[in-house]
């Protein structure tokens, strides 16, 4: 019978070291980011020079832009094009409904460096699309369209159709009807999805390094070529912090529209 | 006169046949992009590699197009079966000490997570939205032998030199946890919280020792949250090149990184596709068992 009153105080103690085990590094990096350390490996005595020195510097600067850049295209395509696709496979019993389903998974199911592979080997010796930024964010699109599908299909199981029969009873054509209807009852899926897809795609690093080709590059890329130098550990760690923080922001992004869409 | 009556009717009788034939393909706006989309940038990509695949190169590092099976038979060798044994090995290992660990995390946040649920369920999602090459070398740093834990315990006197985690196979099973463990503990949550209590009553009223309780309702309702788990993180693992990369070392390769060595450091393309293919393979297996063990539920609970 003793072994069962231990079972309370075994659990909370796997927790807790679960959780530092899931945050210590992270927070680490965070601290070391303030330190004066120059490989930014242990503390001694606050600094900001770091994030002077990553604010000043032209590469990261320009990573950052390509980042954003093809996070931001990734995002507007892949949410319309998602909802499109969750649209049809909610509305429409067609042949091969369940295939494409199923297709839609595929991106995420397959390794990313088979996918990295396959789609540098596509580019460059079967369809010659430049290696860069279409490269780039057509793979994007391709791994960000199934969160898009899954996470509006979600919203469409438990939105009030009637409301759309109703539009279309009382005249309403069909553009009307997703205009007034139908979009605004999916916008809060369409920008969680959104909400998700955009970090997806700004911390991508293998796929993104395969078919960036030598021109672009984009802030995990550039972490990765610092990396290889060895000497810059408080730049890795700045640019992490950035890293880090980012789904903070976009949690509490989501948090408000979900606030707004209650007022 | 009769002539114009036919051609109407005719015509009449086609733009009816064009309506029905639009009425039945309406789904074709909203379906027909994406499936182009899979057709070329997911299907033919894979078709490619596999094409790919049986080629080899020649002299001059240029590919030969008439096939043979030379890639796949070198796969075989001592070199390459030894890198994809420790592959499965490694992803298998990560993929149990995930579940081990993730099943009681996922149990203590349903059962014992009280108005903190929410908060639990997000400290372990929010990890997986960082850029994980952050993520793995903020690892890195903590266990590299000047970092913070072998300061501590240097410190502390518990060791007298520092412990060598980095570049062994213990710091790659170290990243891979690391790295994948919130895909386990998420479907697992997801399965534990969709629970019926009045089963779990039920037991209880009919005598069974929460052990007992534990084997016989609990987990056999949770089987689809585990494999999908499995899926979500076996599946990675079996195709990851950071993390041996970063903390592994060369001794610790895995088939990742024969497939990044071959299509970027050595430029043999065939070689690197036929490496690609055998993982695919090796996916589809893994995914087909769990899907065959844990049901259309493992699949379902991915998303």
């Amino acid at each position: 019978m003793r072994s069962w009153k231990i079972t309370p105080k075994v659990l909370p103690t796997l927790v807790t070291l679960f959780y530092t085990f899931l945050w210590a590094p992270a927070i680490v990096l965070i601290v070391l980011s303030f330190s004066n350390n120059k490989y930014g490996i242990k503390w001694e005595g606050f600094t900001l020079r770091w994030y002077a020195h990553i604010y000043n510097n032209v590469g990261v600067r320009n990573a950052l832009t390509s980042s954003l850049f093809i996070a931001s295209v990734t995002v507007v395509v892949a949410t319309i094009a998602g909802t499109l696709a969750a649209y049809g496979l909610y509305k429409y019993k067609f042949r091969g409904r369940k295939f494409l389903r199923t297709s839609i998974l595929l991106p995420i199911t397959i390794p990313y460096i088979v996918t990295a592979g396959a789609l540098l080997v596509f580019y460059t010796q079967v369809i010659h699309i430049p290696l860069g930024y279409p490269g780039i964010i057509i793979a994007h699109i391709s791994f960000s369209v199934p969160l898009a599908v899954f996470v509006v299909l979600g919203r469409m199981a438990r939105i009030d159709w009637t409301l759309e029969e109703a539009s279309t009873d009382l005249g309403g054509d069909r553009l009307t009807t997703w205009r007034k209807i139908t979009l605004p009852l999916l916008l809060p899926a369409i920008l969680a999805s959104a909400a998700l897809i955009f970090p997806w795609s700004f911390n991508d690093f293998t796929i993104t390094y395969f078919v960036a080709g030598l021109g672009t590059t984009t802030l995990p890329i550039y972490v990765f070529s610092q990396l290889q130098y060895g000497t810059s550990g408080p730049v890795i760690n700045t640019i992490g912090t950035i890293f880090i923080t980012l789904p903070f922001i976009t949690l509490l992004l989501m948090n408000f529209l979900q606030k707004k869409e209650v007022t | 006169m009769q002539t114009f009556k036919v051609m109407g009717r005719a015509t009449e009788n086609l733009r009816e046949k064009a309506k029905k034939f639009l009425t039945k393909q309406a789904h074709l706006p909203y379906v027909g992009p994406i499936s182009l989309w899979i057709i070329v940038f997911v299907f033919a990509p894979l078709g490619v590699i596999l094409y790919f695949s049986l080629l080899t190169i020649g002299p001059y590092g240029q590919i030969i197009h008439t096939f043979t099976l030379e890639n796949y038979l070198a796969l075989v060798k001592v070199g390459f079966a030894k890198v994809f044994l420790r592959t499965i090995l490694f992803a298998f290992g990560a993929n149990m000490v995930c579940l081990l660990i993730g099943y009681p995390i996922a149990y203590f946040i349903v059962r014992h997570g009280g108005r903190w649920k929410t908060l639990l369920v997000f400290l372990v999602i929010l990890p997986s939205w960082t850029c994980y090459l952050i993520r793995l070398f903020a690892l890195k740093t903590l266990t590299d032998s000047s970092g913070l834990i072998n300061s501590a315990l240097l410190s502390l006197g518990l060791i007298s030199s520092p412990l060598g985690i980095l570049y062994t196979p213990y710091a790659v099973m170290l990243g891979l946890i690391y790295t994948w463990i919130p895909f386990m503990v998420l479907p697992i949550y997801a399965a534990l919280e969709g629970l019926d209590p009045s089963l779990l009553e039920a037991a209880v009223d009919l005598g069974a020792t929460p052990l007992r309780r534990f084997f016989t309702v609990t987990l056999p309702l949770t089987k689809g949250g585990i494999f999908a788990g499995t899926i979500l993180v076996f599946i990675p693992s079996l195709g990851e090149w950071l993390v041996p990369l970063l903390l592994g070392g060369a001794k610790n390769m895995m088939a990742g990184n024969l497939v990044s060595i071959y299509f970027i450091k050595a430029g043999n393309i065939p070689a690197g596709c036929s490496i690609a293919t055998a993982l695919t393979a090796l996916v589809i297996l893994i995914i087909y068992l769990c899907m065959k063990l844990g049901g259309e539920e493992a699949l379902e609970r991915i998303v």
